[in-house]
């Protein structure tokens, strides 16, 4: 193998200066299932494609958006089981934060904890990166907020963001569509065109999730039947 | 099981026992004791619950012109100030004075049986008795308590026809004659300031002022002492307060504020 | 005698309308014996917040540099002052990670939260949160204190009059106790500004 010498070790750099490791993982999520969040001016979307494998799964039992307390909310594009290691883990900081200061943990706080876990799985022997990105949905006294996390433990800040399959088209068609004073109700009807735009097959309820939170800071992932109300105002 | 109260009964019993008018002073009181098996212990537990002016600071000494006697006025029980008002300086009779350190019921009781006692004399031998004759009746009496709890710390200073006279006493039976003492929790620092300030041919003036700024410099560092700086002056003719003194207001006499320290009164801090 | 008794010490904070005042006294003794009459015992940790330790004098200076330390991490990973109800949790879960071998402190906070509401709590040495509504106290003459302000106290006073409350009943207080006293120190806190004055009492 070409590369070899320097995939082995994650924490190696090549002569370019990169560790490839990171890079594999970042392919990872990009072809993984398409993600995207809006901010809003009232509260923030977050949504993602739910493609199953077979017809036959259960579409229930699959949660690709989780809630992290009450008021913050995450999604994924990359790998399924490295997303739950990943909530379990900032939902334990969340609650050690609440238990010390008795006060809900800012969104800031949580992602740049969530952010120091995956950094450090850049850097520890007998570990590998995590193969997902985050979405990071929250509000706070700082009002709405958007995140992204990836792989390489780096994060920012977003109006509205996408990742994922078809990560290009989706970012597009967002810098096309948003506007500052967007509403949280506008902010649904263009996550919805824009998972659109890419989808393979018929959109429904079921095969996309949404997670929304608006100025009563309680995050809520819709359920098929609102997401089915919703996709009937944008036909 | 009664107690031997031969101490507390008149020395010279002139009168027979039965006379009616001596019964209740001659005859003493016999103490009951606590049918208690651990005496010790019982002892131990009682002696804290009676003796409530542990912390004092009082003070005397002989110079050229007779005895001065100082003390403070504050009674304490733990932390507690229980009293700011407190006659630590007992008056025996005109000419002598006692103080009053330990348990206060202790010092008050057996000051007023020493007076008794000092009045029969009087009475029985048509003169004073020596300062020395009275502080020992005391200190044979605490020694025929010892190790029963009582708790004494006393001077009996006084002017008779030896001239002035100063004896310290204790509840252990111990008896000192000297020229200079301090007694209570207070007296270190007492001690201090009088060891200082001391010359035996002092005035009177310069005599009180000593012993009352050794009584503010004891309130000042010990946490038990406070209130009120009394001064008493024995000589010739007996003894004689010259002040009193809220030590409250005396720190500020001593010390006054000056602008610029922090002990000004209510400084707005600059930088705040 | 108890090791809380020590160096001796009385706090007191008070609410009025808008602003809060907290005051201590100056005395450090080594049990009867007065050493220092300067001794600070209000620390401020922004502000709008202070806090007081009552107890032994190491430990509160002790506790009092981690709090800070703990403070400083929070205001540069946040990017924010605590706020006093946050502070409060703060306090009690550091005090309780000592359960088995605690700080001899009892802490009284006071600070002004960000809509200009008096906060005030205290806490006994494992952490257990006292809030009140109207005052807290602590120290050796705790007991002095809670009667003087039961009597004095009125809601909603102006920053002079809450001034002039606490004050009283602090001097009150400390002449019936022996370890504590020696002057007072007293901060007003108001939305606008802090006073702080040195008071003077008995020195005795």
């Amino acid at each position: 193998m070409g590369d070899s010498q320097y995939s082995f070790s994650l924490t190696t750099f090549s002569p370019s200066g990169k560790l490839v490791q990171i890079e594999h993982a970042l392919t990872a999520v990009g072809s993984g299932q398409t993600s995207l969040g809006i901010k809003a001016a009232n509260g923030v979307v977050i949504a993602t494609e739910k493609k199953l494998p077979s017809i036959l799964v259960d579409e229930t039992s699959v949660q690709k958006i989780q809630s992290l307390t009450p008021n913050i909310g995450v999604v994924y594009s990359g790998m399924g089981p490295d997303f739950r290691v990943l909530v379990r883990k900032s939902r334990k900081q969340a609650e050690q934060y609440h238990r010390l200061y008795k006060e809900p943990i800012p969104v800031t706080q949580l992602v740049r904890e969530t952010a120091a876990v995956m950094q450090e799985f850049t850097q520890s022997g007998g570990v590998r990166p995590f193969g997902v990105s985050l979405l990071v949905a929250g509000f706070d006294d700082n009002g709405p907020q958007l995140y992204q996390v990836d792989p390489s433990g780096s994060y920012f800040s977003w109006k509205a963001s996408a990742m994922g399959k078809n990560v290009s088209n989706a970012k597009t068609f967002l810098e096309k569509r948003y506007t500052d004073d967007m509403e949280l109700d506008d902010a649904v009807h263009t996550a919805i065109l824009t998972l659109k735009e890419g989808f393979e097959g018929q959109i429904s309820g079921k095969n996309i999730e949404i997670g929304i939170i608006g100025t009563d800071k309680k995050f809520r992932v819709l359920t098929p039947a609102e997401i089915d109300d919703y996709l009937a105002e944008v036909e | 099981m009664k107690l031997d109260t031969s101490g507390l009964e008149s020395i010279a019993p002139l009168f027979g026992a039965s006379n009616e008018l001596l019964d209740g002073l001659s005859t003493a009181p016999a103490f009951d004791l606590p049918s208690n098996v651990d005496l010790d212990g019982f002892l131990k537990e009682t002696i804290q619950m009676v003796k409530p002016a542990k912390g004092t600071t009082t003070l005397a000494f002989i110079f050229k012109e007779g005895v001065i006697v100082a003390a403070d006025s504050r009674a304490s029980m733990g932390g507690y100030i229980s009293s700011q008002s407190v006659k630590k300086i007992i008056e025996i009779n005109p000419y002598m004075l006692g103080t009053m350190a330990g348990g206060a019921a202790d010092c008050q009781f057996w000051h007023r049986n020493l007076g008794i006692k000092c009045r029969l004399h009087e009475l029985a031998n048509k003169r004073r008795i020596s300062v020395t004759g009275a502080s020992k009746l005391l200190a044979n009496i605490l020694y025929s308590y010892r190790g029963m709890g009582l708790s004494v710390g006393t001077m009996i200073a006084g002017w008779d026809e030896t001239g002035p006279g100063l004896y310290y006493v204790d509840n252990d039976g111990g008896r000192l004659k000297g020229a200079r003492f301090s007694v209570g929790s207070g007296s270190p620092y007492a001690y201090g300031v009088l060891d200082d300030g001391y010359r035996y041919d002092m005035s009177i003036e310069e005599a009180a002022e000593l012993a009352r700024r050794a009584i503010y410099h004891a309130t000042f560092r010990d946490g038990a002492s406070g209130g009120v700086a009394s001064v008493y002056y024995v000589g010739p003719s007996g003894w004689k307060k010259l002040s009193g003194d809220d030590v409250g207001e005396l720190h500020y006499h001593y010390y006054p504020v000056t602008a610029g320290t922090v002990e000004q009164e209510m400084v707005e801090v600059t930088g705040a | 005698m108890s090791i809380f008794e020590y160096n001796g010490s009385a706090l007191v904070a008070m609410v009025g309308k808008n602003c809060f005042a907290i005051a201590s006294d100056r005395r450090l003794g080594v049990n009867l014996q007065t050493i220092a009459t300067d001794f600070q015992k209000i620390y401020k940790i922004h502000d709008r917040l202070y806090l007081g330790l009552s107890g032994l004098g190491t430990d509160a200076q002790t506790l009092y540099q981690r709090l800070v330390f703990r403070h400083k991490l929070y205001q540069l990973r946040e990017e924010r002052d605590m706020k006093p109800e946050t502070f409060a949790s703060l306090v009690s879960a550091i005090l309780y990670e000592k359960r088995f071998g605690p700080y001899f402190c009892q802490p009284v906070i006071a600070g002004l939260s960000d809509e200009d509401k008096p906060f005030i709590c205290t806490m006994d040495s494992i952490g257990a949160k006292e809030l009140a509504k109207d005052f807290v106290v602590a120290g050796t003459a705790s007991e002095s204190l809670y009667g003087a302000c039961e009597a004095m106290f009125k809601p909603d006073l102006e920053p002079e009059e809450l001034f002039e409350v606490v004050s009283q009943a602090l001097l009150s207080s400390v002449d019936r106790d022996c370890l504590s006293g020696w002057g007072g120190h007293v901060y007003v806190v108001t939305p606008t500004e802090v006073t702080e004055r040195i008071l003077k009492g008995r020195m005795d």
